[in-house]
């Protein structure tokens, strides 16, 4: 409802909005203001007359005009063109208003905008960043403040129609504003809705369109044709894909909320099991074990990761995770999956809803403590009764051969076909294609679209190809698609963040008089970094202090002097949160004019830096520390092998390499402190790819050898980090930056010690008291023959673990800031500021803490602080995933060619086959029960690990975890995935 | 005091004459003349303000909030206030008692449902910036016009929730709200109760007495109306609140039967006058008086 308007002053109108504001179960009425106005401009570089309305702004700036005054011709109108969207457009779209090749001048209304925000705030966001790089010349047009557009909601409207009506009148207004400067300027309003179309048509707006007509008048329409996605189109997928099955409706939203507040439905991440699509895990804060979510009903259209409301399953519905494997290509095949959830449930009330959690609250919790059979392995299970936020991305993956049917050479219509995503745990995605011959064998990008309940499987869209599979262009573009690592080139806005010097930059020689930085250029600094390495942010110094103690320093790439805080590139570093480290390739978290150049000590220039240096006595303890920003020039960059190789040559004699046996010494006594402490020596199977210098194929696989300089400078900026960390915690101790890394839970333990008792009876279990315990029980498990078990053990055990993550001081207490692999109570991220977003924040604190600058208040907001770590915690997931999977399609790649017989060990057993990690080239895979020999004979014993079956020979084998076999190692591309995966076949 | 013993004299006689004789020309049965504008706070679900001829002048405002049914003893809530006097004043309090237990007991309470658990709570707050005479049957009739004009939140989400927990959700549109008088089951009428305060002076019966015949009275009824029919409670009290009245008396039982049929034969009338106010106020939309 909408009062009458009053004019306050010139250029001023004032109306008031009334609305119902519903919330947690409320209902408010709600009266706004509206404030109205006249100088809006169109933003149109054609118009003569909005130049005269013009006001600045707060900052006394003039709104700037980007609409082209010569925008793209329609192909049959012949006349140039803005377009005003509406609201589902953008939302199905898209990736379509992204496209170079189309959607130039937009004009995207306020209330459209504010629309897309309510229902997705990511493509609000991407939406958003359109509108803020002019590339695509978008603006958002502030119609529900102009005074010629903005109109009053008619009774009994509702918001929909009424926000639709406020599209239209944008639409309206453009053309006729436009048409008084130009009268070859058409505006088109483009909407898929037919009631919103002839809506239009009878108000009067001729050039209204819905998307594929539009698309139709454009001079490219045939590359454009087949991105237009499936929901906008108004044809839908034939009859016979509807109805194939159907999922259970969702719950409505108030259902959702209310049973989520009684506590009858619990909400939670998704997790489908890698080794079976069709179970996943909720994880649940009311129960300690996870939820398990069993058959396609049950899971009812969750995807991995989407955060999903879910219900109990009745007592008799509880089951143990299965122990069987089933991929989605096996079953999928022939497109009949078996449920095991398809009776019905009979219905049930709250309150015995509330029991049966009770129960299984009584289940989960007994289940940890006793550890009596097969009682103790019930799990219940759920089912998914809503999805609060859908986790849908890009997908990369490939058309499956078999969906595309001969008949798709006639005719150029579009034809249904699956696309088969590289991430297994996903359901193949139907698309509709006209290019679907052409696309076979090619790495394709996909967007999901809907999931209708009647549809088995999601409808999604093509949305570009990345190339031929298995050429390493595609398959590493694809790679950083799967893993959401943002790898486009820096924007323009973000690049105009950088000294207008470039590369020429050199330290200003005024610094001493300017600002508070300290001159070290005296001091004998040296760096030690991998080989070829480019971005060196850490270089160190020691000497002997006249009383006989150390000065050691420690000195860091100054990167906050370039990135400040609140410009482009501070938050573009802030979203990408890590660089990323490819086999071949690396993407920079800030342009490589900082990493490479400016912000790099490089040897022999002068570099800003910002430094830490103790006083340690003989023994290595603090006597003394103090933080500087400094400038600082260091003597030599080496490598690790150069640097061991100096410092283990007795002629050299020279100052520096002095200092590096300093250095050397104490660093082994901080290891040695550290590993007292407990410290933990986990180990993963981290191999190293070399690349052929001139071809850059991967030529051989080595597992990553360490010198002792390694742990030189490991040891100095974990001292560094530490140090860092009690500083800025004293100062900011609601928000300072820190990482922590918590206690392994027990029950993550419980099946590797009870693999261990069983499998290995001589070995002392593993004890979780402390990292120390932790520690001296994994040095006490050796076996004299074999001794790689050692190492396999702390592989597994480093699979138990948690992950480390960022956290604002503020969100936990003290005790729990201790980080438990490096045994210390506090720690942080403060000596790579180049490639981690972390140790930015850190340096800014750091300068906060020693007076040297004022810290920006984003850093003192504890709830910004937390919108921070969230990013970068999952940024850094990524990146360590995408790196290993860099890793394991190059190992794919070397294995190619040279096919050999390998030692490896059993690391898991399922019922139908097991799971083998060979160390020599850190790969494990999966060997099904079909590869091992007669299906039939094969009896899995659950309590004692082990699988027993006739092999091929029709002998005798029984097989369980820790088992050391021999295996063909060879490198298989699967035809239904078109990944490359190692194929291990047992001897 | 007043008036002065002649003027008190004077007043009486006219007043016991029959038909009596008012010092403002009305008839016994005729109310003061009065102004009322309804709906205009805009961020309560009902509103009212009436205005008399003596400058008395009262607002009332119905604000709706959702509750658990299990969790609240009663439905509605009045609050009053009153320029002047002391909130825990028995005055105050005695109005407040008055207004509240009216309301609680003749009130459709099934409008306010909203599912098996969860229903709307109306608190009903008046505010008397100034009044002469006794004001409850202002604050009466302003109560009746603002619950007359309250609107509440259309509920969207599923109305069966004993078995299955649902949260209430509620269209956002403002103009979807539903009045009171639409959620009545449809044979009968939303008509909330009122006070009538009629004075007694001899055989005479006098609605709305002034404040100058408050001074005379010898006994005050008040009573109450709804649905048509006059219902308890019905009282007896001295109106001349802020001093004391020396014509004060015991009433004639016969009175009390006279006093109903008075009711039914004008209340009617009064109700039908401030429906009329309503709808009047409806069709213009101005300014506050």
């Amino acid at each position: 409802m909408i009062a009458k308007k009053q004019k306050l002053s010139s250029g001023l109108t004032v109306t008031s909005k009334v609305f119902v504001r519903s919330r947690n179960g409320g209902a408010t009425k709600i009266v706004r203001e509206h404030y109205l106005r006249n100088d809006i401009p169109c933003y149109s570089k054609l118009c003569h007359k909005c130049h005269t309305i013009l006001k600045p702004d707060s900052k006394g700036e003039l709104p700037r005009f980007i609409l082209s005054e010569s925008p793209t011709r329609l192909e049959k109108e012949g006349s140039i063109h803005y377009v005003v969207v509406d609201t589902n457009i953008i939302l199905h779209c898209i990736d379509l208003l992204e496209n170079v090749d189309c959607f130039y001048d937009v004009i995207i209304p306020q209330t459209v905008l504010e629309e897309v925000k309510n229902r997705s705030f990511p493509i609000y966001q991407r939406i958003r960043s359109l509108v803020k790089s002019d590339e695509k010349r978008f603006v958002v047009f502030h119609n529900e403040f102009s005074e010629s557009t903005f109109i009053a909601r008619a009774k009994n409207e509702s918001s929909n129609d009424y926000n639709d009506r406020s599209i239209r009148q944008v639409a309206k207004w453009y053309a006729e504003h436009l048409q008084e400067s130009n009268e070859d300027i058409k505006v088109l309003f483009i909407t898929n809705d037919k009631d919103n179309l002839q809506k239009a048509k009878t108000e009067g707006i001729v050039d209204a369109y819905n998307l594929t007509d539009y698309i139709e008048e454009l001079p490219n329409a045939d590359v454009l044709r087949d991105l237009i996605p499936q929901t906008s189109n108004n044809e839908s997928f034939s009859s016979s894909d509807a109805n194939e099955t159907s999922y259970p409706e969702y719950y409505s939203n108030s259902r959702v909320l209310g049973g989520l507040k009684n506590g009858t439905l619990y909400q939670g991440i998704l997790n489908i099991s890698s080794y079976n699509f069709l179970e996943g895990t909720v994880q649940v804060g009311a129960f300690k074990k996870p939820l398990l979510i069993l058959g396609t009903k049950n899971l009812n259209r969750g995807f991995n990761g989407d955060a999903v409301i879910v219900e109990l399953l009745p007592k008799d519905k509880w089951r143990e995770p299965s122990t069987t494997i089933i991929e989605e290509e096996v079953i999928g095949a022939d497109d009949n999956a078996d449920d095991d959830g398809d009776e019905e449930i009979e219905f049930i009330n709250d309150k015995e809803r509330r029991l049966l959690a009770q129960e299984a609250i009584k289940e989960t919790t007994a289940a940890t403590s006793s550890t009596d059979g097969a009682h103790s392995r019930l799990q219940p299970t759920a089912k998914v009764v809503g999805v609060s936020r859908r986790s849908w991305r890009y997908y990369v993956g490939q058309i499956a051969p078999t969906s595309v049917s001969k008949d798709h050479d006639t005719g150029n219509s579009a034809k249904s076909c699956f696309v088969i995503l590289m991430d297994k745990v996903l359901p193949k995605i139907r698309i509709r294609t006209r290019k679907a011959k052409e696309l076979l064998g090619q790495r394709i990008v996909v967007a999901v679209d809907s999931w209708p309940s009647t549809s088995k499987y999601p409808q999604g869209h093509f949305v570009r190809c990345l190339g031929e599979i298995e050429s390493a262009e595609a398959e590493t573009e694809a790679l950083l698609l799967e893993h959401d690592v943002e790898y486009r080139p820096f924007s323009k806005n973000v690049l105009d963040c950088l000294p207008k010097e470039g590369d020429s930059w050199v330290v200003p020689q005024d610094f001493e008089t300017t600002t508070k930085r300290k001159d070290l250029r005296d001091k004998l600094v040296c760096s030690i970094d991998p080989p070829g390495c480019v971005d060196i942010d850490d270089a160190l110094h020691a000497g002997i202090l006249p009383n006989g103690n150390y000065e050691v320093g420690v000195h860091i790439a100054d990167v906050t002097h370039f990135v400040k805080p609140n410009t482009a590139l501070d938050s573009e570093g802030a979203s990408r949160g890590t660089s990323v480290y490819l086999v071949d390739k690396r993407i920079d978290m800030l342009p490589m004019l900082l990493g490479t150049n400016l912000c790099s000590l490089k040897p022999y220039v002068e570099r800003f830096a910002f430094s830490v240096i103790w006083e340690l006595d003989e023994d290595a303890n603090i006597v003394n520390v103090q933080y500087m920003k400094s400038v600082i020039k260091s003597r030599e960059a080496f490598s690790y092998e150069k640097a061991q190789n100096r410092i283990d040559d007795p002629k050299q004699q020279d100052e520096l390499t002095q200092s590096m046996r300093v250095l050397l010494k104490l660093s082994k006594k901080l290891k040695q402190k550290r590993l007292d402490a407990g410290a933990l020596n986990l180990a993963s199977p981290e191999v190293k790819v070399h690349m052929d210098s001139e071809t850059s194929d991967p030529g051989e696989v080595e597992i990553k050898k360490l010198l002792e300089t390694n742990s030189l400078v490991e040891e100095f900026m974990l001292f560094a980090n530490i140090s860092v960390a009690r500083k800025i915690y004293d100062s900011y101790p609601q928000t300072a930056m820190l990482r922590r890394h918590a206690p392994p839970p027990a029950t993550n333990f419980e099946v590797l010690n009870n693999m261990l008792a069983v499998r290995k009876p001589s070995m002392p279990t593993i004890s979780l008291e402390s990292s120390k315990s932790l520690a001296d029980s994994l040095d006490r498990c050796n076996d004299p023959k074999d001794p790689y078990f050692n190492t396999l053990l702390r592989i597994m055990s480093t699979r138990c673990m948690m992950a480390a993550e960022y956290f604002p001081s503020g969100s936990y207490g003290y005790p729990e800031f201790r980080h438990y692999g490096l045994a210390v109570d506090i720690y942080t991220h403060f000596t790579s500021p180049i490639r981690r977003y972390c140790d930015v924040v850190a340096h800014r604190q750091l300068a906060g803490a020693i007076g040297y600058e004022m810290l920006d208040l984003s850093h003192r907001d504890k709830s910004k602080m937390e919108l921070i770590v969230k990013n970068i915690n999952k940024r850094h997931r990524n990146a360590q995933f995408a790196g290993r999977a860099s890793i394991e399609y190059y190992v794919g790649q070397v294995m190619r060619n040279n096919e050999s017989e390998q030692e490896g060990y059993v690391i898991k057993c399922f019922n139908n086959g097991i799971v083998v990690l060979v160390p020599k080239f850190g790969v494990e895979g999966l060997i099904k029960l079909e590869l091992l020999g007669d299906v039939n004979s094969a009896e899995y014993d659950e309590d004692k690990f082990e699988l027993k079956f006739k092999d091929f020979n029709n002998k005798e084998r029984v097989i369980g975890v820790f088992d050391k076999v021999k295996v063909d190692v060879k490198s298989i591309k699967d035809e239904v995935t078109g990944k490359r995966k190692a194929q291990l076949i047992l001897k | 005091m007043i008036l002065s013993p002649a003027e008190r004299s004077y007043l009486y006689d006219s007043l016991i004459q029959k038909p009596p004789i008012r010092p403002d020309s009305r008839s016994g049965h005729q109310f003061r003349p009065l102004e009322a504008k309804t709906a205009f706070l805009p961020s309560s679900n009902g509103s009212a303000r009436i205005r008399l001829m003596d400058g008395s002048e009262c607002i009332v405002s119905v604000k709706a909030k959702v509750v658990l049914k299990s969790q609240e003893s009663s439905l509605i809530e009045c609050d009053i206030d009153v320029s002047g006097n002391r909130d825990d004043s028995n005055f105050v309090s005695i109005l407040k008692f008055n207004l509240t237990n009216l309301l609680c007991q003749n009130f459709p309470m099934d409008v306010l449902q909203l599912t098996s658990k969860y229903s709307y709570k109306l608190f009903i707050d008046c505010l008397v910036i100034s009044h002469t005479s006794y004001p409850l049957t202002l604050l009466s009739l302003a109560t009746y016009l603002a619950l007359k004009t309250t609107r509440l939140p259309l509920l969207v989400s599923d109305v069966d929730d004993s078995e299955v927990e649902e949260q209430p959700t509620f269209s956002d549109d403002w103009d979807k709200s539903k009045y009171l008088k639409e959620m009545v089951s449809s044979n009968s009428k939303f008509q909330p109760p009122i006070f009538i305060t009629l004075g007694v002076v001899g055989d005479n019966l006098l609605f709305d007495p002034s404040t100058e015949e408050e001074q005379v009275l010898e006994n005050g009824l008040i009573l109450s109306w709804y649905n048509n029919k006059v219902i308890t409670p019905i009282s007896n009290i001295n109106l001349a609140s802020n001093s004391n009245n020396s014509n004060f008396k015991g009433m004639d039982p016969i009175l009390i039967s006279k006093s109903l049929a008075l009711l039914k034969k004008y209340c009617g009338e009064i109700v039908d006058a401030l429906d009329g106010i309503i709808e009047h106020d409806d069709a213009t939309e101005g300014g506050i008086f």
